[in-house]
């Protein structure tokens, strides 16, 4: 009796988990902030900065690197960022209207179905880095240089790090109202220091310390590292292991579900 | 774990499938819940019933552990819904007051997805069929009708198979005919076996559908009974008539038993405990006056509510203190 029972309930959180994964990725492609704005801006940019790497010379600020070279790893941090933004916007909401309430007066958890939102935009994430790596190298011919090892470490940190800093906002924003401004101001201040508009390479003085350590800035930085085979600097990746350590924690003991 | 464990001690001894025993809740140093007691006999429709604001939400919510009791005991099915959250949501289904789902997921996308959260769930299919929503399934939370979304709402709440269903103010906002049909989705619920707690501010509902009735004022339980008991223990009638010659409203509250005194046209309507028609009529007839169309109610539920819930004395009529 006790095996068969334990054996069902596996069987049905294994379900559970496989009904959630397909009922949240619908639900994502029908409300697309993430799929528009995590896959379709990053791409329009690289066409953009491709485009003008072609026009300009190939040595930016004496760095030894074009702009497409230096715009790459900024256009994966900002993919991520967009797709992280997106989870205040549609979590916020799912509390405030009560529905993670609903679902937790149900035997299985709504970490899990946090856990599953996750997923799912990790897989986005996947997508939108592999298409920068492939699009920049192959239509746009960045000489990229992976070491496959670097380059996974500092993805992941980056994404630890930018993903946790969604969580925070959904934990911090009481209001759908307020998400999508705090969510909009939070944006495009990640995007600035993450160099979309002038690159740390192109600033003089403290505002290139300030990028290279602020959260955007610091995983585009341990990435440009990373595509062209070197390891990040050390203080880059304990910036990004310190932020990603203080939004998870943060966002776990400030998070709500009502 | 042997068998004898698995089995829940509570229905091994009584009927009682909800024992709540001297529950209190505060917030910010407030009592909204303040010494309640009560239990809820298997397969029967209990009432949780009081004003806005009287701690009837915060009650349930105690016994479908989404909140934590200050102090007291709450046991559902001899386990507390705190402490073994996980079993206790097996098999108590929640219908949430004011509880929304995602916009655009669909009827059948919901119920499947609450099915898949169970271990013995029923057919999602025939449960939406049973409640009439099922050729809804691919349509969007949002396009929904107030009626539908109710309706969806207790399909999530049934889904999983419940012994027990916690319905939180299932037809506040629902037009007369839906009020109706809900009513009739709950007594087949009943009919399947299943207790039901349900909370709700209309009286007529909590007459028609409910087997017994907890009252619940500022916190207090202020009456557990059937609700024929609790109409009759307030013993509330109402006396209209016409009267010949008028009479002054001073003669009238002079009557034993009158309470109120109310004017509509050249009609009196007098309410209060007792025989009151019968007093009216001796005491009236013996100072001449003569009461024509006259109608007598015994008391009902709705007026008890009122006479239990009252924290003062009306305004203006009453009996004057001595």
């Amino acid at each position: 009796m006790r095996r068969q029972a334990t054996h069902s309930r596996g069987h049905r959180h294994r379900g559970a988990f496989a009904t959630l994964l397909r009922v949240q990725a619908r639900l994502t492609l029908r409300e697309p902030y993430a799929v528009l704005l995590g896959l379709g801006l990053p791409l329009v940019l690289l066409w953009v900065f491709g485009f003008i790497s072609g026009k300009v010379s190939g040595n930016v600020a004496h760095s030894g690197l074009s702009v497409i070279d230096l715009y790459i790893p900024t256009l994966m941090v900002i993919a991520l960022i967009a797709i992280s933004i997106s989870l205040p916007n549609t979590l916020v909401r799912d509390r405030e209207i009560g529905w993670l309430r609903r679902v937790s007066t149900t035997p299985v958890s709504p970490w899990r179905l946090l856990g599953v939102q996750m997923v799912i935009d990790l897989g986005l994430a996947v997508i939108a880095v592999v298409v920068l790596l492939v699009g920049g190298s192959t239509i746009f011919g960045a000489p990229l240089h992976l070491d496959v090892p670097i380059f996974v470490v500092s993805a992941a940190l980056a994404v630890a790090e930018i993903f946790s800093l969604g969580l925070l906002l959904v934990a911090l924003i009481p209001t759908q109202a307020l998400a999508s401004a705090v969510a909009g101001v939070v944006f495009f201040l990640l995007l600035f220091l993450s160099g979309l508009w002038v690159q740390p390479v192109q600033v003089v003085g403290p505002l290139r310390e300030v990028m290279w350590y602020s959260p955007s800035g610091a995983a585009a930085r341990a990435l440009l590292y990373s595509v062209f085979n070197h390891v990040p600097p050390v203080t880059t990746l304990i910036a990004l292991a310190g932020y990603t350590v203080v939004f998870a924690y943060a966002s776990v003991r400030l998070f709500r579900w009502e | 774990m042997t068998a004898a464990q698995v089995t829940h001690p509570a229905q091994a001894h009584d009927d009682a499938v909800i024992s709540v025993s001297h529950l209190v809740k505060q917030y910010r140093g407030r009592r909204v819940v303040d010494d309640v007691s009560f239990s809820i006999r298997r397969g029967e429709i209990f009432g949780v019933i009081g004003p806005n604001g009287a701690g009837k939400t915060t009650t349930v919510e105690c016994i479908s552990g989404l909140r934590v009791p200050d102090a007291g005991r709450v046991l559902v099915s001899g386990l507390s819904p705190q402490r073994e959250r996980a079993r206790v949501r097996e098999f108590l289904g929640v219908q949430l007051q004011e509880s929304a789902l995602p916009p655009r997921l669909r009827v059948g996308e919901a119920l499947e997805l609450f099915a898949s959260f169970y271990e013995s769930p029923l057919d999602p299919r025939e449960l939406l069929d049973s409640l009439a929503i099922g050729d809804l399934t691919r349509t969007p939370f949002k396009a929904l009708s107030g009626g539908q979304k109710q309706r969806l709402s207790i399909a999530l709440a049934l889904v999983g198979n419940p012994r027990i269903a916690i319905l939180d103010e299932l037809t506040t906002g629902l037009d007369p005919e839906a009020r109706r049909e809900t009513w009739a989705v709950i007594e087949s619920i009943k009919g399947q076996g299943v207790t039901v707690v349900l909370v709700t501010h209309y009286m007529d509902e909590a007459e028609v559908l409910c087997d017994r009735l907890a009252l619940i004022n500022q916190g207090r339980l202020v009456a557990l009974d059937t609700p024929e008991s609790i109409a009759l223990a307030a013993s509330v009638s109402r006396v209209t008539f016409a009267p010949t010659p008028t009479v002054s409203d001073a003669t009238l509250l002079a009557v034993p038993g009158v309470e109120t005194v109310s004017h509509k046209d050249r009609y009196v309507t007098v309410t209060g405990s007792g025989d009151l028609a019968g007093t009216l009529i001796a005491t009236l007839s013996a100072a001449g006056v003569q009461l024509s169309e006259l109608e007598a109610r015994r008391g009902s539920l709705d007026d008890a509510f009122i006479k239990l819930t009252r924290t003062e004395p009306p305004p203006g009529i009453g009996r004057v203190p001595h």
